[in-house]
């Protein structure tokens, strides 16, 4: 059976940052910040990656930028191949000059993340008190000739200030606007407990934000990613398992999404070892769960096997410890009771843990 | 005069396939033919009735009917953010 080839690659250039978001979705073992590929290795990946044929790189992390002088030489390579490069970062490193290298070397489009639109309760999210510089940031990229789109995750502690952030973003002129209730893997799985909103924020969020859309269209795009464990059907992730897409971590393994490392029954190559190309089409992690021959019921005989491809590999795996499961998202599922636990826990009997700030000196 | 050019951040790419797409934050827009010639006359400085006159030079096509696809092409790209006035 051949193989459609991938569309995209996210490069986690490192799990280092100076934020401790709880809700990140990188793993709860960060890592070796000695292990991380170097720069060589992660050209000679770029280079594979084009010649498949791939289009889209994602620069991220931790924090990318901390990567700083290799950042600019991937987004060269990257965009010396042909390809089209997106830095997703929360912009606490971006100076003008910094920036303006990035543009040069071919960087088209920049994704800044805010924690909350107030200073007082995005330093109580992130552990840091740096909305002033992301604020900054935001305001250098947006007066650039570069992409710009407005990130902010959504949890119980923001999600009754997003009227607030989607007036933050009109006050800063932003035309694209990303509004991503949290998804649970990592850290953020770790603090589900804390972090899932309540039915009442869920239902107010999809008023609030039909209606900016009606009011904001053709000024602002508004993407809202859905909260995880309230819909009946599960997601259709990342369009199904190896499907388009490919992650490779700090330490160089090469993941179908970036949260699959946490499925822990499976063996993931790297690129220490491993092509692109050979990982995508031959290696034992990638073919497992790709189709639908891997699928159980109530999947397997499910009208929806082809639209929602069974749900999320990772997220099966983190609730019931069998990654080849249906996702207990799904209302079919024998342990959707587990999703229905947690929607109606009592989040105040809950801790949040903050993600550990890593050394940002690598 | 409604002058047209790619909003930032977007790209129009030919692959090696020779086919055209539009890069765009985080996706990717297959193009036809005609799509991709229209959009590489953006320049900033042409209106759509002076893209499609440009097209009907190269393209066997009743003018109006041109004029109009053009007219269509962009505001659907101008609403989805990838060109801009």
């Amino acid at each position: 059976m051949s193989v459609a080839a991938p569309q995209s690659l996210l490069c986690e250039l490192t799990y280092r940052c100076n934020l401790q978001c709880p809700y990140c979705y990188n793993p709860l073992d960060l890592g070796n910040p000695r292990e991380e590929l170097d720069l060589t290795t992660w050209l000679r990946v770029v280079d594979e990656a084009a010649a498949l044929g791939i289009l889209q790189f994602g620069l991220s992390g931790g924090e990318p930028t901390l990567r700083r002088s290799d950042l600019i030489a991937i987004v060269q390579r990257a965009t010396e191949r042909g390809g089209y490069t997106n830095l997703i970062t929360q912009g606490t490193f971006l100076d003008a000059e910094y920036l303006d290298a990035l543009l040069a070397a071919g960087l088209a489009h920049v994704q800044i993340s805010i924690q909350a639109p107030q200073q007082e309760l995005a330093f109580a999210i992130a552990g840091t008190d740096v909305h002033e510089r992301k604020l900054a940031a935001l305001r250098l990229v947006a007066s650039r000739d570069v992409a710009l789109t407005l990130n902010c995750v959504l949890h119980r502690l923001n999600h009754d200030a997003l009227p607030e952030v989607i007036a933050f973003a009109e006050r800063e002129g932003i035309r694209r606007l990303e509004l991503a209730n949290v998804q649970f893997y990592g850290w953020a799985y770790a603090n589900r407990g804390a972090l899932i909103p309540t039915r009442e924020q869920v239902a107010r969020a999809a008023d609030v934000v039909a209606a900016a859309r009606e009011r904001l269209r053709g000024r602002m795009d508004i993407t809202y990613v859905l909260p995880d464990y309230f819909e009946e059907l599960p997601k259709p992730c990342m369009h199904g398992w190896a499907q388009v897409a490919l992650t490779v971590t700090p330490d160089g393994r090469i993941l179908p999404c970036p949260a699959a490392a946490a499925i822990t029954t499976l063996s993931f190559p790297n690129v220490r070892e491993w092509s692109l190309g050979e990982a995508w089409t031959d290696s034992d992690a990638f073919v497992a769960y790709r189709g639908t021959g891997w699928m159980p019921e109530p999947c397997r005989s499910c009208d929806f096997r082809e639209r929602d491809f069974g749900g999320c590999r990772c997220q099966a795996f983190l609730l019931t410890g069998n990654a080849g499961a249906t996702d207990p998202a799904c209302a079919k599922s024998p342990d959707h009771h587990l999703v229905v636990a947690l929607r109606d826990g009592d989040p105040s009997a809950v801790p949040l843990v903050p993600r550990r700030a890593l050394a940002t000196q690598g | 005069m409604n002058a047209y050019r790619l909003a930032r951040g977007v790209r129009l790419q030919r692959k090696p396939d020779g086919a055209s797409v539009l890069l765009v934050p985080e996706g990717i827009v297959e193009l036809n033919a005609s799509a991709a010639s229209a959009l590489a006359l953006l320049d900033g400085t042409r209106d759509a009735p002076a893209i499609a006159r440009i097209l009907g030079e190269s393209y066997e096509a009743d003018p109006s009917e041109l004029a109009s696809d053009v007219r269509a092409l962009l505001d659907d790209f101008a609403g989805r953010g990838f060109v801009t006035t």
